[in-house]
């Protein structure tokens, strides 16, 4: 189970984030000591068509890329939209915000402090993890997807 | 004194907008050119150029009972010539699109014969004979009912109504049907309603200024256009109507 006692902070954009933005955000990000875990947020963008008259078909989509955050590279399967941290402390979301506020130059974001990531297993977690989860994996993907989180080395 | 339809309440912007699109004596501004053959296109339902597939014999070959409605009513070319009967659907953003759902249907039932319309919160279909479908389709692309990148031509997969807009400007839209050419600043389809992509992309034109956006859009946004709120007369409009309705039961009378 995550520590309740770490804060958590989320980026909202005006905007839907573009491959290249985004990817210009997380590096931001990256460079901040003291973020912990992050969730990438927004519409699904599917390989291939699940569900209608065309399913089963290639969807090649403009905003689905592989972007390069810190040491990683990373496969984009949503247009972001909000992005998700949880921090060592509060005194990280000053630094957070300053590092961020260049990326932003045509469209505003915001930073919000709340609770935005789970913190308790739930049943399907307990269903697909057992009782000696990996507690950082908690929160960060719906129990039931397949994809893994990618670790990307910050700075501490 | 002959009725005068008022079509919808307010003293905004928005209302007035609205008021135009529903009066069928309102001739809507023709914007772009899409042509038939890229309609027929977009929509997916037969090859451009080919026969249109019919669902019965035409009216003039078939014997009709004797009756009094369809004496009175002329029927439209699809059901004349007995067309099957195909749709097209809209997804319309709330950043200031210049149609609404509710509003297609309030409108293309003032100004088009025999149809069908279906509305839901963010998307609008529209049913009707193939023949009359296109035409159809062509007035509501080609004139200021539409922007390129605010409506989408979406037959599956229709979610983007209610999302921010992307970097570009663009609705979301999951299997991207339409994208923006960045260098001519035009929107070309490159999928078909359905999501198949297209042997050649279709243009619909460049997408409308946010100026001429907010003075053109049909939907109230307290952020980006005008507010409800703001509103006066079609608050008062909507909360009679409310009222009345609550009061239903008790059988109200108007003071």
């Amino acid at each position: 189970m995550t520590e309740a006692t770490f804060p958590q902070c989320r980026i909202i954009t005006e905007r839907l984030l573009n491959p290249e933005t985004t990817e210009k955000l997380l590096n931001k990000v990256v460079s901040v000591a003291g973020v912990r875990r992050m969730v990438l947020n927004g519409p699904r963008l599917p390989a291939t068509i699940p569900y209608g008259p065309a399913k089963g078909q290639a969807n090649p989509h403009p905003m689905r890329k592989t972007i390069h955050v810190g040491d990683q590279e990373v496969p984009l399967q949503v247009h972001v939209g909000t992005v998700l941290l949880e921090l060592e402390n509060r005194d990280v979301v000053p630094a957070l915000q300053a590092a961020i506020e260049p990326v932003f130059t045509n469209f505003s974001f915001r930073i919000q402090e709340g609770r935005y990531m789970k913190t308790e297993p739930s049943l399907v977690d307990y269903c697909k993890y057992g009782p000696n989860a990996d507690k950082s994996l908690l929160g960060l993907a719906d129990p039931s997807s397949k994809s893994k989180p990618i670790i990307l080395q910050g700075i501490k | 004194m002959a009725y005068k339809p008022q079509y919808c309440a307010g003293q905004s912007i928005v209302a007035d907008n609205r008021r135009k699109a529903m009066d069928p004596n309102h001739k809507l501004s023709k914007l772009r050119d899409v042509t038939d053959k890229d309609i027929v296109l977009i929509m997916g339902h037969r090859a451009p150029g080919s026969a249109y597939k019919s669902a019965h014999p035409p009216l003039s070959e078939q014997q009709e009972p004797a009756c009094p409605v369809r004496k009175m009513v002329t029927p439209t070319d699809g059901a004349k010539a007995g067309d099957r009967v195909r749709y097209i659907q809209f997804a319309d953003s709330m950043y200031n699109a210049p149609c609404q759902p509710y509003l297609r249907s309030y409108l293309e039932a003032y100004r088009f014969r025999g149809i069908d319309p279906g509305t839901l919160s963010g998307r609008q279909i529209i049913e009707c004979r193939e023949r009359d479908l296109e035409k159809y389709a062509k007035d509501l692309v080609n004139t200021e009912l539409f922007d390129p990148a605010l409506c989408g031509i979406r037959g599956a997969t229709v979610h983007g109504h209610s999302l921010r807009l992307d970097e570009n400007g663009m609705m979301f839209d999951m299997l991207q049907r339409c994208v923006l050419d960045k260098k001519a600043g035009i929107v070309k389809y490159v999928k078909n309603q359905i999501g198949e992509p297209l042997d050649t992309e279709v243009k619909v034109g460049k997408p409308m200024d946010s100026k001429w956006l907010k003075a053109n859009t049909t939907i109230y946004h307290s952020l980006v256009g005008s507010a409800y709120r703001d509103d006066a007369e079609a608050i008062e409009y909507i909360q009679r109507i409310h009222g009345l309705r609550v009061k239903y039961g008790f059988m109200p009378k108007e003071a």
